[in-house]
């Protein structure tokens, strides 16, 4: 072979050489380790962290609402398809308390074509009463039926009354309370009587004397005592009032949007405020404003009463009377 | 100019000699450590001997097969999987950013083809108020409507992805359990791929400037998670799996159904099933 063909080859052969050795120096070594990709990439994905916690990581904490709502029509719909993600709460963030529920409903519950008639609820916000500026004045979002709240357990009355019988201590024998701190349960809505003394069992409300108390009632009971309470007669004995009324009733009307016009709201798992002991209503009351209780719709409401205010609102819920709209 | 003036063996030859002596050693030696170091990496591949897991100690990805399945008879177009998308995979809040989305269509009394529209039409834009909030505008209201559905469309994450087949740099490539991800290392945002895919379902990323897509929340699958669209289906229309359980709701699904996917004839093998669909949807 003449000299300067053998010299090119050895260039090529040596040139080729070099190309090679570079690509090992500058392949990443995980890069064939699997194909043509850099292996390494693929655990730097899985070890993204995930922003969406799952309903198991709220029900440690909002238990209630999470008993409320595992058993309603609502239940396929995630905690945070409503309150969005909230990766790092309660530590460093406060997970979304949706303010514009007109807006956050009609996403799903829009009729338009394309949307199912009967199986998700379907409403025309023009028509569905539309001066109604929270769609939450009357459906509780953890269970928006209506008719699921009016729905009331059977129960033997004489087997209830014998167990409500503990109760009576404090709460009356009528449900009408012994001590005007304490509520008057008689006449009480009966879903949120449930909620109420299912937040105590958990621990999801704090009373020295409650807790105990409820964690002894056992889980079957709860709806029983809860429809044996809300049926007896609300007429109680008006308490002594502190406040102005007329007052008061002027502060009511922020009031009306859950609680309704008249003390007795149309959503079942809000308190119905008629008949209550003013005191206890002064109670409840300071009770969110000072923390103590917490609420999403009632802490930011309280916080924004002074006492005096407090004192009015109780008295004008207190002297509401509960004849006319009683069941 | 004088012959003389020339040396007997010129200095460009001598110089190429040198080189290229230089070289041939440095290839040498370097086609040995090449040599050398195949073989360890070799050695590293699982399945040879090591109970060694990958990606994560916790999840092996050659025991899993994920597949999507879609129910498009019961989406709503409520849009919260594409807010959750984009929450959870910081994808740009604005309305030409998308790894997921919902196509409307309908049909309207005595018209041939369908009125398509999704969450990047201006007058949805105006329905929400922002760019950053999704819904559909109820604008066929007064119209005599035929028919209508929603369409939740992603990346197909096909079995024989186009996509990956045309990428230079090897920055997008299939897992062992069916996902097509992007590395963004590597990713050197030619757009390339965004060309190839038939689904549309790639987008540039114009503030990191690589192609993005969906991972079926890579990120949370393999945590034992779901997708996050997925978990906040609130209408069930949206499934997620593994094809190598039976059980799965997304192996049931394709069993109990007669499913389909999107421009079959691609030859792409997309793993997005769907039932409810008709002919114009592609």
């Amino acid at each position: 072979m003449p000299k300067h063909i053998a010299r090119l080859v050895l260039l090529i052969v040596a040139f080729g050489a070099a190309g090679l050795a570079a690509k090992a120096f500058f392949t990443t070594d995980s890069f064939y380790r699997f194909g043509h990709y850099r292996a390494d990439s693929v655990p730097e994905i899985a070890a993204l962290t995930p922003m969406f916690q799952t309903p198991k990581a709220c029900r440690s904490c909002h238990a209630p609402r999470v008993v409320e709502w595992s058993a309603s029509s609502h239940k396929s719909v995630t905690c945070e398809a409503c309150h969005g993600a909230a990766p790092g709460h309660p530590q460093s963030l406060q997970a979304t308390i949706p303010t514009d529920t007109v807006r956050l409903c009609t996403q799903c519950h829009e009729k338009m074509p394309g949307r199912p008639l009967s199986s998700i609820r379907q409403v025309d916000s023009s028509e569905h009463h539309a001066t109604a500026t929270q769609c939450i004045a009357c459906h509780n979002p953890h269970a928006p039926k209506i008719e699921a709240m009016a729905q009331k357990p059977a129960f033997d009355r004489k087997a209830v009354a014998a167990s409500a019988a503990v109760c009576a201590g404090c709460h009356g024998e009528n449900g009408v309370a012994t001590n005007e701190a304490w509520p008057n349960l008689a006449g009480q809505n009966a879903a949120y009587i449930a909620r109420s003394l299912g937040s105590f069992k958990i621990g999801a409300r704090k009373d020295a004397t409650m807790a105990p108390m409820a964690e002894s009632v056992a889980d079957d009971d709860v709806p029983k005592l809860a429809a044996y309470f809300g049926s007896l007669s609300c007429h109680a004995p008006a308490g002594k009032r502190a406040g102005n009324a007329a007052a008061g009733g002027k502060l009511a009307k922020q009031c009306s949007v859950c609680h309704g016009d008249n003390g007795r709201p149309v959503n079942t798992s809000w308190p119905s405020l008629v008949g209550q002991n003013p005191a206890y209503l002064v109670g409840a009351l300071t009770a969110f404003k000072d923390g103590q209780r917490t609420d999403p719709f009632m802490s930011p409401v309280a916080r924004a009463l002074s006492d005096s205010d407090i004192a009015d609102l109780a008295s004008h819920f207190a002297g509401l009377g509960c004849g006319a709209t009683s069941n | 100019m004088k012959r003389d003036d020339k040396p007997a063996v010129p200095a460009r030859r001598i110089f190429l000699r040198d080189i290229s002596r230089g070289a041939a050693c440095a290839g040498a030696a370097a086609g040995a450590a090449g040599l050398l170091a195949a073989a360890s990496a070799d050695s590293g591949k699982p399945g040879t001997g090591s109970a060694e897991s990958f990606p994560t100690p916790d999840y092996d990805w050659n025991k899993h097969r994920w597949a999507y399945a879609v129910d498009a008879t019961k989406c709503i177009g409520c849009l919260r999987c594409v807010e959750a998308c984009k929450r959870e995979n910081n994808v740009a809040l604005d309305a030409h950013h998308f790894r997921t989305w919902v196509e409307r269509y309908v049909y309207i009394d005595g018209e041939e083809k369908p009125h398509v529209d999704s969450m990047s039409d201006p007058l949805n834009i105006e329905a929400s108020g922002s760019e950053k909030l999704y819904r559909f505008a109820n604008r066929y209201k007064e119209a005599k409507v035929d028919k209508a559905f929603f369409v939740p469309k992603l990346c197909n994450h096909c079995t024989h992805p186009a996509c990956v087949q045309v990428c230079p740099t090897g920055a997008t490539y299939k897992t062992r359990d069916g996902v097509v991800l992007i590395d963004h290392k590597y990713c050197i945002g030619c757009q390339y791929c965004v060309q190839a895919c038939p689904y549309g379902a790639r987008f540039f990323n114009h503030a990191k400037g690589v192609t993005d897509k969906c991972t079926w929340c890579y990120h949370r699958i393999t945590k034992g998670l779901l997708p996050a669209c997925v978990e906040v289906c609130p209408v069930e229309a949206r499934m997620f799996g593994d094809l190598n359980d039976r059980d799965s709701v997304v192996s049931r699904f394709i069993r109990d159904n007669r499913v389909q996917v999107l421009k079959p004839e691609t030859g792409n093998a997309p793993n997005v099933y769907y039932i409810g669909l008709d002919q114009e949807v592609t």
